[in-house]
């Protein structure tokens, strides 16, 4: 994850820059960042945190994290993205009951009496629910206080602009031009 | 001299240790148990200590010197949200215990912000039953020398802990350590332990002036001997709380309601005197169930005690 910090406070652009690298890794969506952009401005107060994604969180299915094979009436699941496994868990115990579902080792699982087209096509993660959890990674990098937030989401680009009181047109503007310099700098790595 | 220690090992034998205390004409400050784990802090008679050593490492435990022991620090933060806690502020909480003190942590309703940070006169009342608060600020430079409202009406000792070094804030609080600021993950590297270390150094230099003042004036009745008293009082005794009598360097924190123990705890005898002569007591702002006793120094007493001959 490259991480830019720019700002007026040199001692809080280092510190920041590490802060939004552990909280990211502490909730498991520094994998997903390719590059982020921290602007912090306390003394206004004004703080714009943008960050660009490797890819567009799309919805994922148990096909696209596990491989499936039928046996008889059974189903066979490997899940071959470890990070997906307690998700396709759930899924499957919602979908099917804990009394259907043996889950033989960690990455094995077998589902009494299922359909194989039916069991891959199950939702184990919405590209929605993992925007809205990188969105609360942000807010909770940035400062406590600063409660008046202006977001923009586009493609894999997120920008969140953020101060204490009234947000002023000004302000709407650098965050406007820091997510379209982002936005273009992940449409030319995608046309590379 | 008395010298204050602290055991820490198994509760297998532990009377045995207790026996000895009281033998020697120490006192158990506190004691704390986990499970079969057993911490006790105590104040024993210095040409004893070799004594109590022997025992304790006979016991299978530890015991080391707690210069801290005996005093009752507030560590507070903006809030209590996740921006601010479990670290650093419970890492600076946890040090102090490590060097005796009993530390507790706390967080302001309104404390995060700029332009929007405020205290209130309770939240600073609470603050100053403490021996010493020290106050958690995050990295922006601006921003701390912005929110000196926060502290600086603070009668307690108060150190600052920042991120970076603020300036026109000396006058303000006792001292600032900067260096540690906002963070997200505990505090385990070298550098960090240094500063936790240099945390509770600061403390002990900041109590050690105003040990110099009581030992100029001193009180009273020393807390501890305060406590062995009311410690024979039932519910005092009867208490489940972990810690029902805690010492503070000019009193005591008792955790029982004032207001149903008025007559008891006014009317204590102390050195001839009625407790209520020789102390402030007031119910705990925190809650109705704890009560702070500040002890007067001799010179306070003899005021009182002339102004009350001249009325």
């Amino acid at each position: 994850m490259n991480i830019e910090t720019t700002g007026t406070d040199p001692y809080g652009c280092e510190a920041y820059k590490e802060l939004f690298r552990t909280i990211m890794s502490d909730i498991g969506k520094g994998i997903l960042i390719d590059e982020a952009r921290i602007m912090l401005r306390p003394e206004v107060p004004l703080f714009v945190f943008s960050v660009m994604l490797k890819a567009e969180p799309d919805n994922k299915r148990i096909s696209d994290a596990a491989s499936l094979r039928r046996e008889g009436d059974d189903v066979f699941i490997t899940i071959s993205d470890e990070r997906y496994a307690p998700d396709i868990l759930s899924q499957l115990w919602r979908k099917y009951t804990r009394a259907n579902v043996d889950q033989q080792t960690r990455f094995d699982i077998v589902i009494k009496d299922a359909d194989m087209d039916e069991v891959a096509d199950i939702e184990i993660s919405s590209g929605e629910e993992t925007k809205k959890e990188i969105l609360g990674a942000v807010w909770r990098s940035m400062p406590e206080g600063i409660r008046v937030r202006f977001n923009q989401t586009d493609g894999r680009v997120l920008t969140i602009m953020a101060t204490e009181e009234i947000v002023l047109p000004e302000m709407k503007e650098e965050a406007r031009i820091i997510h379209a310099e982002m936005l273009a700098r992940s449409r030319g790595e995608a046309d590379v | 001299m008395f010298e204050v220690l602290m055991y820490d090992g198994g509760v297998y034998r532990s009377d045995e240790l207790y026996e000895l205390i009281e033998d020697v004409g120490g006192t158990v400050i506190q004691r704390t148990r986990s499970s079969q784990m057993l911490t006790v802090t105590m104040s024993v008679p210095g040409e004893d200590r070799p004594m109590v050593e022997k025992l304790c490492r006979e016991l299978g435990g530890e015991v080391r010197e707690v210069p801290l022991a005996g005093t009752e620090i507030a560590v507070v933060g903006p809030t209590l949200g996740r921006h601010h806690m479990p670290h650093p502020i419970c890492d600076i909480a946890e040090q102090l215990r490590q060097y005796g003190a009993i530390s507790v942590v706390m967080g302001l309703a309104r404390g995060r912000g700029k332009a929007t940070s405020q205290i209130s006169l309770e939240e600073i009342r609470i603050i100053e039953e403490y021996d010493v608060a020290i106050m958690m600020m995050g990295n922006f430079k601006s921003c701390i020398e912005s929110k000196t409202h926060i502290f600086e009406k603070i009668e307690t000792p108060v150190i600052l802990v920042t991120g970076p070094m603020p300036e026109g804030v000396d006058d303000l609080c006792e001292a600032v350590i900067p260096g540690i600021g906002r963070k997200a993950e505990r505090m385990r590297t070298v550098p960090e332990r240094a500063k936790l270390t240099e945390v509770a150094d600061m403390v002990m230099k900041v109590l050690e002036n105003k040990r110099r003042l009581l030992e100029e004036d001193p009180l009273f009745v020393h807390p501890a001997e305060l406590k062995q008293l009311l410690e024979e009082y039932e519910p005092i005794d009867m208490s489940l709380r972990p810690a029902p009598v805690v010492l503070h360097m000019d009193g005591l924190r008792v955790k029982i309601p004032y207001a149903e123990n008025k007559d008891y705890l006014d009317n204590l005898e102390v050195y001839g005197r009625r407790l209520s002569e020789v102390a402030r007591i007031t119910p705990s702002k925190i809650s109705d169930s704890s009560t702070i006793i500040r002890i007067m120094t001799d010179s306070e007493v003899r005021d009182r005690d002339m102004q009350q001959k001249e009325g």
